[in-house]
């Protein structure tokens, strides 16, 4: 090979150049630190339940690409348009942007996603295991846990059926939350898609105690989804005067399609979102709203943007009021009351209440009760803990022998009752009956740590299948890891919403959706923490041209001969898709 | 085509008319008008140029030199301290032997803060390898960055327009602005005599060690020479053009004049009238305008005040320790002549303080007065300064 230095002259022009490469001056020998690509975890990603990869999902979303956005999303979670809609998001509050300005605005993103695909009729390519299992598994419930462990277990090869003891599928979705809130046609459309992965969903089929043991020999496990329904009674006289409701039987007959006329002041009694659905849904029907919670606001179980909305609503709130007695009187209700005050903490951390003084009485036309639910049967609670029983993070796995393995889950066994919780649950009871199965009892904790999104509790089913999530870093990116000078400050989008007197006319769904273009902006408010969307930065700020990039600029590789380990690629990633190390050794 | 216009604009409309590729500037103070007249001209498509806003007066430069390199006509604007950051790679830009030019609006240098005329920045600079012009006039101006064009690019050298900060560079006057085929007519497009060229790859500006530095750098020597031989021609086919002339020098009644006056930039206006008047009144009295400073037109500058009873400098400008900068180089220039004139150094105007007629004056009676200078500079207008304790 002729390499030779050369000078340009002329009499006035003598000018320095060299045709020699540099590539045999190999300057990765003097490397000390070696920068290495390596994606990590995203804090809003660790923080949902269902583990969904919200960095790459925004990513995609930024570059258009609404399905695979979509797609992204089923991976872990097979209702996206409910959750985009009913979900108290979580991940909004781990978000590292709300440090920078304000949180990205997860939950609507997921919503425009699912709806998108819904209008675009998309039929999403969901990634699974080719291999057909042998065991079959029953679940009982068409709750949001049952399908969801429907949809995990058949997408790990499994032959599922799911037993419903009312006439349609759904669960809380069908028949608890309101259709301002979740409109009928859209956890249907949810449904349908689950059930086209050829699931038989056996409605108007209620199973009896006994079918935990007639379920060995056909059913090598058995999920137990079948939710709240018993309500917990006030334990105070008159709680049973004829014309006192339930609240969770009334948003029943609303989804049902009866609108009764309600007229004058309705006592709604408890704290949780079905109270606050009650009193909303008998605002919308005509009545004037209160509800009554015997501890503070802020111990309200309800979520704080229901809670809100409720108050603008026109529903009034009194706290620190318990009931004590109900009377009937001239066609009224009286309902006594126990004013009460925080007096220290109870073991949960809320305030603990005590008698605070005299009664008072308030007049109501009607009473809800709505405190909360119990397991419907005792059969469904799940067993205490012993060596053939274990309590995972947000279900419970019987092995007792002589009957099929049996996986609580759902609101009977999961550390917060939420849609995203039964989802969370299911996929926990799915990855674990599939180590079961596969590698034995011995190597269940072992296989649900590898499944971890972060520190846990969230799992990934992609990660489960090995897919490309399984090769990042477990490190949650922090704020500090961020390198904010790429990013610029920009106002989270704003929801469009009906106003409150609109609201009120009719149980029309309340948040409206937003147009692509904002979705593709606030998806472009998201650092993407820990992961690479190819911006380029390493390539260029690389001083020895020691980055290579593939086919399309898609993938990228160091050339380690010539990186002198400078870590400028690493300290200008802006998103912390990169390591510096300690070269080995050294 | 005459219009009233900024020096800083009149700049900006040669750069246009000199089709230039690339313009990168720091926007910050002390920037002027120029580079924001060129960004409109840029964002208007009234000029196919990159306009590059970089972080640093030092990466304006740098930048430019990558794009010099590539065979285009590239320029910037600074001033002050912006041009002290840019020290380093103006050497760098001579040394690669790229024909960039640049507007360099004379401010004071910090502390005190001061954005007004004073010209110890540009002369600070001048061993960096660049041919340096100071001018008087917003046209001069004009005319002036054309020619630079040209004039680099047949010796390949940068070339620095000086104008005076606020006198010039924030003046109206009217300017006749050429029409863009007399201008290309004159200033053809640019042919680099090399380039980088992707099929040839190779690296400029590598180690160079003894047995070659020597003699790459008086090849540089060699070139501000061949800049001045060069010059005349050059002026003859603009003034063909455009029916303007201005020298290296210009002279006015020098010869026969027993003192002559040296100024550089807009003091030379104030200057023509002071001599006006005093020759009204029968003093003999001449003016010489020094436009060209590197390279140092010696020979024309021994030509006119060789015949000189007494010479004046008037320096915008100090070199401490020494005396005013145009002083000592005139000082140079005349000192191998026999029998040359004694050289009166007279620092005036500094961080833009005005330079008036009365001040002329003054320094004319004062070098009248003595038969020889007693100081090699003599600071005129300062005022007393009393220290409270």
């Amino acid at each position: 090979m002729e390499k030779r230095n050369d000078t340009a002259k002329t009499s006035l022009l003598i000018l320095p150049r060299t045709f020699t490469s540099t590539e045999a001056n190999k300057t990765g020998s003097w490397r000390y630190l070696r920068p290495r690509y390596e994606e990590k975890t995203s804090p809003c990603s660790a923080a949902c339940p269902a583990g969904e990869d919200i960095a790459r999902i925004e990513m995609l979303a930024e570059e258009g690409l609404f399905k695979e956005a979509w797609e992204t999303i089923l991976r872990e979670n097979p209702f996206p348009a409910v959750c985009g809609r009913v979900c108290f998001h979580p991940c909004e509050g781990k978000c590292n942007r709300g440090e920078f300005d304000e949180a990205v605005a997860i939950h609507q993103l997921e919503r425009f996603l699912a709806d998108t695909a819904r209008k675009n009729d998309s039929k999403p390519v969901i990634v699974g295991r080719n291999e057909k299992r042998p065991e079959k598994i029953a679940i009982a419930g068409a709750g949001p846990a049952g399908l969801a462990a429907a949809y995990f277990l058949t997408r790990l090869g499994y032959g599922c059926e799911i037993f419903e003891a009312r006439e349609e599928a759904g669960g809380i979705l069908r028949w608890g939350i309101p259709p301002y809130r979740l409109p009928l046609d859209v956890f249907r459309a949810e449904i349908a898609r689950i059930q086209d992965l050829g699931i038989p969903i056996r409605t108007g089929t209620p199973l009896g105690p006994s079918f935990l043991s007639e379920a060995k020999g056909k059913y090598a496990a058995v999920f137990l989804g079948c939710g709240h329904s018993r309500p917990r009674g006030l334990g105070i006289p008159g709680e049973d005067l004829e014309g006192v409701e339930e609240g969770l039987p009334f948003l029943a007959s609303i989804r049902r399609g009866n609108m009764p006329k309600i007229s004058g002041p309705v006592a709604v009694v408890g704290g949780g979102n079905s109270a606050v659905d009650v009193a909303r849904s008998v605002a919308r029907l005509g009545g004037e709203s209160w509800i009554l919670y015997r501890r503070r606001r802020e111990d309200m179980p309800a979520f704080e943007t229901e809670i809100l909305q409720a108050l603008e609503e026109g529903v009034k709130i009194r706290e620190l009021l318990a009931p004590v007695r109900l009377e009937r009187k001239d066609g009224r209700f009286v309902l006594t009351l126990q004013p009460m005050r925080v007096d220290g903490k109870d073991v949960d951390g809320r305030g603990r209440i005590v008698p605070d003084g005299d009664v008072e009485t308030m007049e109501f036309a009607k009473v809800f009760k709505a405190i909360g639910e119990e397991a419907g049967e005792d059969w469904y609670r799940p067993p205490a803990e012993d060596r053939d029983v274990l309590r995972l993070s947000n279900c419970t796995v019987s092995m007792k022998p002589g009957l099929p393995i049996v996986v609580y889950g759902g609101d009977l066994a999961a550390s917060l009752k939420s849609v995203v919780h039964a989802v969370a649950s299911a996929k926990e009871g799915a990855i674990a009956l599939d180590i079961l199965f596969r590698e034995g009892r011995e190597n269940l904790s072992g296989g649900l740590l590898k499944c971890r999104v972060g520190e846990g509790p969230s799992l990934s089913m992609e990660i489960h299948l090995g897919g490309p999530r399984a090769r990042r870093s477990g490190h949650v990116v922090g704020y500090s890891e961020i390198n904010t000078d790429y990013f610029q400050m920009a106002p989270r989008i704003t929801q469009p919403r009906l106003l409150p007197e609109e609201r009120l006319r009719g149980f029309d769904e309340i948040d409206l959706r937003i147009s692509a273009n904002m979705a593709i902006r606030e998806a472009g408010r998201c650092f993407n923490c820990g992961l690479c969307n190819q911006c380029d930065n390493c390539f260029l700020f690389c001083p020895d041209m020691s980055i290579h990039r593939g086919e399309g600029g898609k993938d990228r590789w160091i050339d380690y001969d010539y990186c002198k380990g400078c870590g400028l690629c690493a300290a200008e990633c802006p998103r912390n898709a990169m390591v510096l190390e300690e070269e080995e050794g050294s | 085509m005459k219009r009233v216009l900024e020096g800083s604009q009149a700049v900006a409309e040669a750069v246009r008319l000199s089709r230039v590729a690339v313009i990168s500037a720091y926007p910050i103070t002390p920037q002027t008008h120029i580079v924001e007249t060129l960004s409109d001209f840029c964002a208007q498509g009234k000029m196919n140029a990159r306009f590059l806003r970089v972080e640093s007066e030092h990466s304006a430069l740098a930048s430019l030199i990558g794009s010099a390199t590539t065979g285009v006509r590239a320029f910037t604007a600074t001033s002050g301290q912006g041009l002290a950051l840019m020290h380093e790679v103006l050497h760098w830009t001579s040394g690669a032997r790229l024909p960039i030019v640049m507007a360099e609006v004379n401010r004071a240098l910090a502390p005190g803060w001061n954005i007004w005329i004073d010209q110890t920045d540009s002369l600070a600079q001048r061993d960096t390898g660049w041919i340096q012009f100071y001018c008087e006039s917003g046209q001069e101006v004009l005319d002036t960055v054309i020619q630079s064009y040209r004039l680099g690019e047949e010796v390949n050298l940068p070339v620095m327009v000086v104008l005076d900060a606020f006198f010039l560079s924030h003046t109206y006057e009217p300017v006749d602005v050429p029409e863009q085929e007399e201008v290309d007519r004159f200033l053809p497009p640019f042919v680099p005599k090399f380039k980088a060229d992707p099929a040839a790859p190779c690296a400029f500006g590598p180690l160079v060690p003894p047995a070659a530095y020597m003699e790459m750098r008086h090849s540089m020597a060699q070139a501000m020479e061949e800049a001045l031989r060069r010059y005349p021609a050059m002026e003859e086919a603009f003034e063909g053009l455009f029916g303007r002339r201005y020298g290296t020098v210009e002279a006015v009644h020098c010869e026969g004049s027993d003192i002559v006056l040296v100024t550089t930039g807009t003091v030379t206006s104030t200057c023509r009238q002071v001599i006006e008047e005093l020759r009204g009144k029968g003093e003999k009295a001449g003016l010489l305008k020094l436009r060209m400073f590197r390279p140092f037109p010696t020979g024309e500058i021994r030509r006119h005040l060789g015949g000189a009873k007494k010479v004046a400098v008037i320096d915008r400008n100090f070199s401490f320790g020494a005396s005013g900068i145009f002083a000592q180089e005139i000082r140079a220039a005349l000192c191998n002549e026999p029998g040359h004139p004694p050289v009166f150094g007279f620092v005036a105007g500094i961080g833009g303080r005005d330079v008036t007629a009365d001040t002329l004056k003054e320094i004319y009676e004062q070098v009248k007065a003595k038969e020889s200078p007693e100081k090699e500079s003599v600071w005129i207008g300062l005022q007393e300064v009393r220290n409270e304790t």
